[in-house]
């Protein structure tokens, strides 16, 4: 399988401060790896170092093969495109325009849309499921509807790689499966790669294929949900967190 | 496929509305020619327009009024188009032109020529007619420029976009209390002419100056449009349009140097225009129903003509002696439309 992301000894984190021990990981064609750990385990300083925003404390980030901050930011918007738990808040922009930005990588200086253009959008939210929203103000749509429109945003900027951060959080069940569903789909027809951070563990162990597993300070475990639960590892990084909340009735 | 899709929006009622507008635009433009303290019947007005002959209504128009409608018209553009940037950079709905102390700045400069030559120097307003008019526009426009370039300069070193309107409103007290300090040590007559400039003329712009007005003003409006993209994406949130390539430092400069340009020249001809740039993007997002920056750059520009020309003819409606001051007939026009702008799009949003 054809390698799309490498870390080699990356240091996460923030002012030299490394939140974790060096990662080596990678992804390939294809993959979805589910990024998962308690709150403010360092899941969204891994993503944000990961997709260029901030700059790691050591090691490097190869995307095809090529140090990531050696992308222009041009390049960068064609190679890997984000789904973010931050949401537009302006009152007239309207679900097509949002996910039309998402196609101006690809669009000439006046933005003018080809017919191939409009295709695409119709397309990906179709994928999503929400062609009939296409005219409505993107801030009268529910949580799980907002989600869509800025998943249909990522697809038509058609890019090998797609981060997605929290993309569960704020949807009730069926739209969990929903989005499982549609994560899958990208992946086995368009060979999309996804990356996706959740704290849901109930989501994780049950639908994710790979897991990486990230805690304070300690090393990113990888593995499927069920090698991980077997080893303890599930138990070991997410218990200091269970057992400082210990439930007051249970004592 | 597309039937399973609602039509896209109704690219007629875009067209019209444009229309509307150019067209109100127009009959304003006409009206400005012919109302004002001695009124030109339309029968006079096409004669003296039309007709080549010297006339003393033609030097009404041509000499007077002409100049006056085209800086109210090039003025309403440029505010209106600097205020829907400031707004869509710093994504305030209450930013304006004059929120990065850019128009503080050349009052402050104004401030210096008038108060003080009149002041220490002992000069007294009226020996400084003669070249008041260009002084004025001169201090006015290099103290907007300092601190257009302070701004940008600091801008650099700022990673968050609130510190920099702080910075901005920061620099705006600054500005506005060294004024203060000279208002209270100057002369009365200094003081009446730095007041009445501070209320906003769009008469003193001569033939002679207006089309190096026009041009740049044209210059900043093109330079805007250009950067109808980048505005777009920043409506997503900072991450998406870094995302999308948008350069958020390198953009965030060039979207304060078009929106502060058009600030700038506009202070430095007509006085720190007040609302207009405010009010405006506000009534072409909820006309429009859009947050798209390349219908609402052209829509904004045309709105804000409209506007500052209906207010200028207000300013000297036939029943006023001489000319209002420009700046309380924007905000009496202007603030009642946003107003009922805001009340109503709670309606139109659900």
């Amino acid at each position: 399988m054809k390698e799309v992301l490498k870390t080699n000894n990356l240091l996460i984190g923030y002012k030299g401060q490394a939140l974790m021990p060096e990662i080596n990981v990678s992804l390939s064609e294809g993959d979805i790896v589910a990024l998962a750990g308690p709150n403010g385990s360092g899941k969204t300083t891994l993503f944000k170092t990961l997709s260029a925003s901030i700059k790691p404390v050591g090691g490097e980030v190869k995307l095809f093969g090529k140090d990531l901050r050696d992308y222009s930011p041009t390049d960068r918007s064609s190679l890997f495109s984000l789904v973010l738990t931050e949401k537009p808040d302006d009152l007239f922009l309207k679900v097509f325009d949002i996910v039309a930005a998402g196609r101006y990588p690809h669009l000439g200086l006046l933005a003018r849309l080809k017919p191939d253009d409009e295709q695409i959008i119709y397309d990906s939210l179709e994928t999503v499921g929400i062609g009939h929203l296409i005219n409505r103000n993107f801030v009268s749509l529910s949580d799980g509807e907002q989600q869509k429109v800025m998943i249909a945003k990522a697809l038509v900027q058609d890019t090998p790689l797609i981060f997605m951060d929290e993309p569960a959080a704020f949807l009730d069940y069926p739209s969990k499966i929903e989005l499982v569903n549609i994560m899958h789909k990208l992946s086995c027809e368009k060979h999309k790669t996804i990356l996706f951070s959740s704290h849901d563990l109930d989501l994780l162990l049950r639908h994710a294929d790979v897991m990486w597993v990230v805690a304070p300070q300690q090393p990113l475990r990888q593995g499927t949900p069920k090698d991980l639960v077997g080893q303890g590892i599930i138990d070991e990084y997410f218990r200091p967190i269970i057992a400082k909340n210990e439930f007051y009735w249970m004592k | 496929m597309s039937n399973t899709f609602e039509k896209r929006r109704q690219a007629p009622s875009i067209a019209l509305i444009s229309i509307a507008i150019v067209a109100v635009g127009v009959v304003l433009f006409v009206l400005n020619l012919m109302l004002g303290s001695v009124s030109i019947p339309f029968e006079e007005f096409r004669k003296a327009v039309f007709g080549g002959e010297a006339s003393t209504y033609r030097a009404i128009i041509l000499d007077y009024r002409l100049p006056q409608a085209i800086t109210a018209l090039l003025a309403g553009i440029g505010l209106s188009v600097s205020g829907l940037l400031m707004q869509t950079l710093f994504r305030n709905p209450l930013a304006d032109p004059s929120l990065l102390g850019i128009s503080s700045g050349s009052s402050l400069g104004v401030a210096l020529v008038i108060l003080l030559a009149g002041g220490f120097g002992g000069i007294s307003v009226s020996t400084l007619a003669l070249w008041s008019t260009f002084g004025v526009t001169l201090a006015a426009f290099v103290g907007a420029f300092l601190v257009l370039l302070l701004i940008l300069a600091l801008s650099t070193r700022l990673r968050s976009m609130v510190s920099l309107v702080l910075v901005g409103i920061m620099i705006a007290y600054i500005a506005g209390s060294v004024t203060d300090i000279l208002k209270f040590f100057s002369q009365k007559e200094g003081l009446h002419s730095f007041v009445i400039w501070g209320m906003g003329s769009f008469s003193n712009v001569s033939k002679a100056q207006l089309p190096f007005f026009a041009v740049t003003i044209l210059i900043g409006v093109v330079g805007a449009f250009l950067l109808f993209k980048t505005l777009n994406l920043l409506l997503l949130g900072e991450r998406y349009a870094e995302n999308l390539g948008v350069n958020i430092k390198q953009s965030s400069m060039l979207i304060i140097l078009v929106s502060g340009f058009l600030t700038a020249i506009i202070t430095a001809f007509c006085g720190p225009i007040a609302f207009l740039g405010l009010a405006v993007p506000h009534i072409a997002r909820f006309l429009f129903r859009s947050s798209d920056h390349k219908l609402l750059i052209p829509a904004t520009a045309f709105l804000g003509m409209d506007l500052a020309l209906f207010c200028n003819l207000i300013a000297r409606l036939p029943s006023f002696e001489g000319n209002l001051p420009i700046n309380s007939v924007t905000a009496l026009i202007g603030a009642p439309i946003v107003l009922w702008v805001i009340f109503h799009r709670q309606k139109v949003l659900k």
